[in-house]
This record gives structure tokens, C-alpha cells and sequence, in this order.
């Protein structure tokens, strides 16, 4: 048999895959690991696939994604902690053809922005609001979130959080579910490539929502933080599987977009 | 609509104005003493004539960041509040003035601190020309003393704050938020559209349409050498608008022997104390600061020439009289008189104040 170069394999004939055009050529400030890489590329691929590039704005958050403005190709507005709803509300009604989408963390969504968040999903804004929950604050070091599990060690729970001192953790997303302005919400997570593939379903169906006008249309991920977690990747795929997804089960939680 | 002569409330006058300067969106949350701005946009319906949007947010803190948001687009927006509620506000107002964003803010002026009362007042001089929020920065700051200047300020705040990109604050108190007065109301203009949005604000975050490079709307930057660079930027900026766009009204102030300078409604009371004054030969002048801030400094400083004494009258405990004070740097004497708890001075308990603390003193 005559023996293959390289040439052969790697050409356009037997290309699978190819990173979207919006996604940066830049390295990513995420550690290694972290969810939001993988979120990013799915956002990127779907903006990209429905045509969106010239009407997407993006809200981005602070927390660790604060920078995804460098690294998806679209247009973006840096809000302040929380205010990513109030923001693309704006943005969304100045601008009705747009396409426009908060990324929030779990602090930013569920804790400093909880009114801006459950407001603007209450009014049915059409919007897409990504919420990335890895219940701990990965910016800041490893403080606790709202969405911290009881038991959970962070840097503000050192010995684990306990119900009696820090409250339940907050499960906002089942809250957005019982909102009439909502019209999807779903939690998903990006540990698997089947869970990869489930969650860019869910974030084009939230687009198409926003385009089709229909409302506020919110996508969990949950996600690790093996940083925040002082775990390994593969230890913390493994830690949410069994702490996290028992808490914040993954599928759909209400579609009234069928 | 064509110019119209009307009689109204400086709160309805704003909404009125807002309409037809062609503003694209108001953002609010009620809050005595300005809610008719808010109920008087409801009432008159602007979607369905001009196009401009109109929400009640669920705070203060969301309204300014709609205002924040829709701002990074480059459409004309603007929110309004009163003392409690634009404490509220200093943090989207500190975002946007790091972001460069164009942006009108009214303050209608009512007692503090705290909940305070409803009362009219002008304790928020410092939140409004010292910075509010956080970092270095200034609002391009009016103070209207009539009803007309609030329907006329609508429109230059929102000029100056688009020239420069930088908010620009409406700072009313009370008075002039409530009393009704003759205005003239401007002809309809229309609203920009889209396209022209898009030339005009060649930064704004609002799709990059054609291919062109995204802009980001940011106020962040962690590299100091960078930050250093912006807060350069940001006071050289500062620097141009105190050069060009200085404002104040002068009454009687070459042949005066002593001045008041007051802002707002308050100058009103001084001008009738300048007439009650020269009944009994005092030669009274008035300086009226129109924007706060840039600070007329110089115009108080060539006006203080030669003059025996500067009464400075707020409806606070002396807050612009340290900027009075800066600008004639001990020249002259310089005292303050002022009520609170929402109490306003007659024209005679001014004229009582000239005299006792500067003329016989």
C-alpha cells in the first residue's frame, strides 16, 4: 500500500469541523477547563449559522465573561454587575429587528441583577438571556454564589455552605419558568459532546424566539469551575454530574414555542 | 406640531420637550416631586406618533441602565428622578460617563439626606458637579430657573451631551419641576432614522452592519498604561467643555457694589431682592451660574472686581459657595445664606441676609 502524507489527510475533502469565522483568533483568559470556552463557540456558531452577524448585539456581564466582547465577532455593550437585562431591554426596543442577548453568571443573574433579571423576563422582552451557573464567583476567587450548593467549600464558605448562615441556593431559572413573559427555558450543560450538541439546539430556538418576537427566552448552562472548585477538568465534569445536576437538573423547564 | 404657546408644569414642559426634540426614549421610575415627566409621556403616547419609546422600569437602577444600553447605540435617551432615586443612578451614570456615552439625566430636586422630604431643594450641587458616582468624571451640568428653560435645556442637553459624548444633567429643584409658567413650545423635529443613527455614531454598538469592525461599549480596561490613556482623554475632554461651553446670566453686575450669585429657581428670589435692595440704595448685582458644571469661575472672578462682598443664596447648608469662594480666592468677602426642609426665602429675609452677614458686618 502506498503510504499516506499528511497532505491527504488533512484537506478540504475530509474536513468535519471548522472553528466559526466569529470566533476570535485570540487566546482566551479562561483557565483551562472552564465552561465558557466551549459557550462561546456555541453562541459564535449559532449567530454565525442564522445569518445574525450584522444584527446581534451582545450584553456582556461582569464576572469572568466580562471579556467575551474579545472574543465573539459581534457588537457589544459591557453592562454593569446585574444590569445586562436592563440593558438589552433598551437595546432590544430601540432596536426591534436585532438580535439581543444578555451572558450572566450566576452572581449577575441570581444575586446583584435578580430584580433587573426577573423584570425583564416578566415583561417578555425579546431577548435571550444565557446564564452560565457554576455556583461559585470564578472573578473574584471563589466566593460563594447564590446558586452554591449546601455543603459547598468557597472562599466565603470556607466550611461548607450551611442553610442556617447563608440561605438556600436560589434555583432563579424554575423561577423564570412561572413568568408569563417567558417563552422558553431550559437547562443544559456543555460536560459531553451529546450535551454540546443539546445546548446549541436550545440557544438557536432562543434566537428564533427573539427573532420571531415571542418573548424572553432563557438558557442555563450549567457548568464547571474546576478553577473555583479546585478540582481537575475531568474531576469537576465529574463533581457536576453528581452534586450539581441533581440540584439543577438539566431539559427543558417550560417551551411555549413548539 | 408647530411652535406652541402653552401654560404647564416644568415636569410636563420636559415630557413636551422630549417629544419634540425628537428623543428616542425615555426611561423612568416615579419619584416625588417629577413623576408627572413619566405620567405625562404615558399619557401623551409619543409611540404612536414620533416613535419614542416610553417604559416604566422596575427601579431607578434599571432605568438608568436602559438609559445606559439604548445610549451605546446612539439613539437619544434620557431618564428622570428625583434626590433619592439619582443616588440610585450614580452607578449607570459613572458607567456611562466611562463609556463616552451621550445621555440626558433630569434631577428634580427634593430634601435630603436620606428620604428627606418632597420638598423643593438644591442639596444634590455636590452629587451633580463633584461627580456622584465613582472615578473621575463630570457631567456637563444645567440649571434652569424658569419653565422655558427646562423645555430649552431638554434640547441643549441633549446637543452637548452628543458633541461631546458625555452625559449631561438637568439640575432642577423642586420649584421649577412644580410651578406652571407660560412656555413656548419648539416645532416638532424629527427623530433620526436608523441610517442616520448609524453615520452620526459611527462607535455605537448597534450591529456591524456592512461588514464594518464591532465597536464595544466599555468602560473597562485593566492594563493602568491604557486606563491612564482614557483618563487623559476623559479630562482633556472635561478641559474643552469648560472652554467652550460655559453658561451664565448677568444682572446689573457693573455698577453693583455687593453680588448674589444663586442657580435654579433661587435666582429668581435674589432678582426680586435686588430690587427690594435698591429701594433702600443698596446696589445689588446677580450672577446666575446656567451651567454648573463647567463652573462660570472666571465670570465670578472679573465681576467680583472691585465689588465689597458676594452673597451666595442656595436652598442647601453652602455648597456652590465653595466654588464661588474658589473662583474669587479671597478677594472679598463671601458668605452664604440658605434654607432647608424644603423651606423657600423670601426676596426681604435675602435682603436681611445681605445685610447682616456682608453690609454690617
Amino acid at each position: 500500500m502506498q503510504e499516506m502524507e499528511i497532505k491527504d489527510i488533512i484537506c478540504e475533502e475530509n474536513k468535519v469541523y471548522s472553528k466559526p469565522e466569529l470566533l476570535e483568533e485570540v487566546h482566551m483568559h479562561y483557565c483551562p477547563g472552564c465552561s465558557h470556552g466551549v459557550i462561546h463557540k456555541l453562541l459564535a456558531e449559532v449567530i454565525q449559522e442564522m445569518g445574525l452577524t450584522e444584527k446581534t448585539v451582545g450584553i456582556s456581564p461582569v464576572g469572568c465573561a466580562v471579556f467575551a466582547y474579545n472574543y465573539i465577532d459581534v457588537d457589544w455593550v459591557e453592562a454593569a454587575h446585574g444590569r445586562a437585562p436592563a440593558v438589552a431591554t433598551a437595546i432590544s426596543r430601540l432596536w426591534p429587528d436585532n438580535a439581543v442577548f444578555t451572558y450572566q453568571g450566576d452572581g449577575d443573574m441570581s444575586a446583584i441583577g435578580t430584580a433587573e433579571s426577573i423584570h425583564a423576563a416578566n415583561r417578555g422582552e425579546n431577548i435571550v438571556m444565557v446564564f452560565v451557573n457554576n455556583a461559585i464567583y470564578g472573578m473574584t476567587g471563589g466566593q460563594m454564589a447564590p446558586t452554591t450548593l449546601i455543603g459547598q467549600k468557597t472562599a466565603t464558605t470556607p466550611y461548607g455552605r450551611r442553610v442556617d448562615l447563608n440561605g438556600h441556593p436560589l434555583e432563579i431559572t424554575n423561577l423564570m419558568a412561572i413568568l408569563d413573559g417567558t417563552c422558553y427555558v431550559t437547562r443544559q450543560a456543555v460536560h459531553t459532546p451529546a450535551a454540546v450538541r443539546k445546548t446549541k439546539a436550545a440557544l438557536k430556538k432562543a434566537f428564533e424566539n427573539a427573532m420571531a418576537k415571542k418573548g424572553t427566552s432563557v438558557v442555563e448552562v450549567v457548568a464547571t469551575c474546576n478553577s473555583g472548585w479546585k478540582l481537575t477538568p475531568e474531576k469537576a465534569n465529574k463533581w457536576m454530574e453528581e452534586n450539581m445536576f441533581p440540584k439543577y437538573p438539566l431539559g427543558d423547564l417550560k417551551n411555549t414555542v413548539e | 406640531m408647530k411652535e406652541e404657546v402653552r401654560l404647564m408644569k416644568g415636569n410636563e414642559a420636559i415630557a413636551h420637550a422630549a417629544i419634540r426634540y425628537g428623543c428616542d426614549g425615555y426611561f423612568g421610575y416615579p419619584i416625588t416631586p417629577q413623576s408627572e415627566v413619566l405620567e405625562t409621556l404615558e399619557e401623551l403616547m409619543p409611540w404612536e406618533t414620533t416613535g419614542m419609546v416610553v417604559l416604566q422600569a422596575e427601579s431607578e437602577v434599571a432605568a438608568i441602565n436602559m438609559v445606559y444600553g439604548a445610549a451605546s447605540t446612539g439613539k437619544a435617551v434620557m431618564t428622570s428622578s428625583s434626590s433619592p432615586g439619582v443616588s440610585l443612578k450614580q452607578e449607570g451614570i459613572s458607567y456611562m460617563a466611562g463609556a463616552s456615552l451621550p445621555a440626558l439625566v433630569l434631577n428634580v430636586m427634593r430634601g435630603g439626606p436620606g428620604l428627606g422630604t418632597i420638598q423643593p431643594s438644591q442639596a444634590d450641587y455636590f452629587q451633580a458637579t463633584k461627580g456622584g458616582g465613582h472615578g473621575d468624571y463630570h457631567l456637563i451640568v444645567l440649571a434652569p430657573s424658569t419653565v422655558q428653560e427646562m423645555v430649552d435645556f431638554v434640547g441643549l442637553g441633549f446637543d452637548l451631551a452628543f458633541k461631546y459624548r458625555n452625559p449631561a444633567m438637568i439640575l432642577a429643584d423642586g420649584i421649577v419641576g412644580q410651578m406652571m409658567e407660560k412656555v413656548v413650545l419648539p416645532e416638532q423635529r424629527k427623530r433620526r432614522t436608523e441610517e442616520e443613527i448609524r453615520e452620526q455614531c459611527p462607535w455605537a454598538a448597534n450591529g456591524r452592519v456592512n461588514g464594518r469592525k464591532r465597536n464595544v461599549i466599555t468602560s473597562l480596561e485593566l492594563e493602568s498604561s491604557k486606563m491612564e490613556e482614557i483618563n487623559n482623554m476623559l479630562q482633556a475632554r472635561y478641559r474643552e467643555i469648560e472652554n467652550n461651553e460655559t453658561r451664565w446670566e448677568e444682572i446689573d453686575v457693573k455698577d453693583a457694589d455687593y453680588l448674589m450669585v444663586a442657580f435654579g429657581s433661587v435666582a429668581r428670589i435674589c432678582d426680586k431682592a435686588r430690587e427690594l435692595a435698591a429701594e433702600k440704595g443698596i446696589k445689588v448685582g446677580i450672577i446666575r451660574p446656567i451651567t454648573l458644571w463647567p463652573f462660570p469661575t472666571k465670570a465670578i472672578e472679573e465681576a467680583a472686581k472691585g465689588k465689597k462682598g458676594i452673597l451666595v443664596v442656595e436652598l442647601n447648608a453652602g455648597q456652590m459657595i465653595e466654588d464661588v469662594r474658589l473662583s474669587v480666592h479671597d478677594s472679598l468677602p463671601v458668605e452664604h445664606f440658605g434654607r432647608m426642609g424644603g423651606i423657600i426665602p423670601s426676596p426681604e429675609e435675602v435682603v436681611n441676609a445681605l445685610e447682616e452677614k456682608i453690609i454690617n458686618k
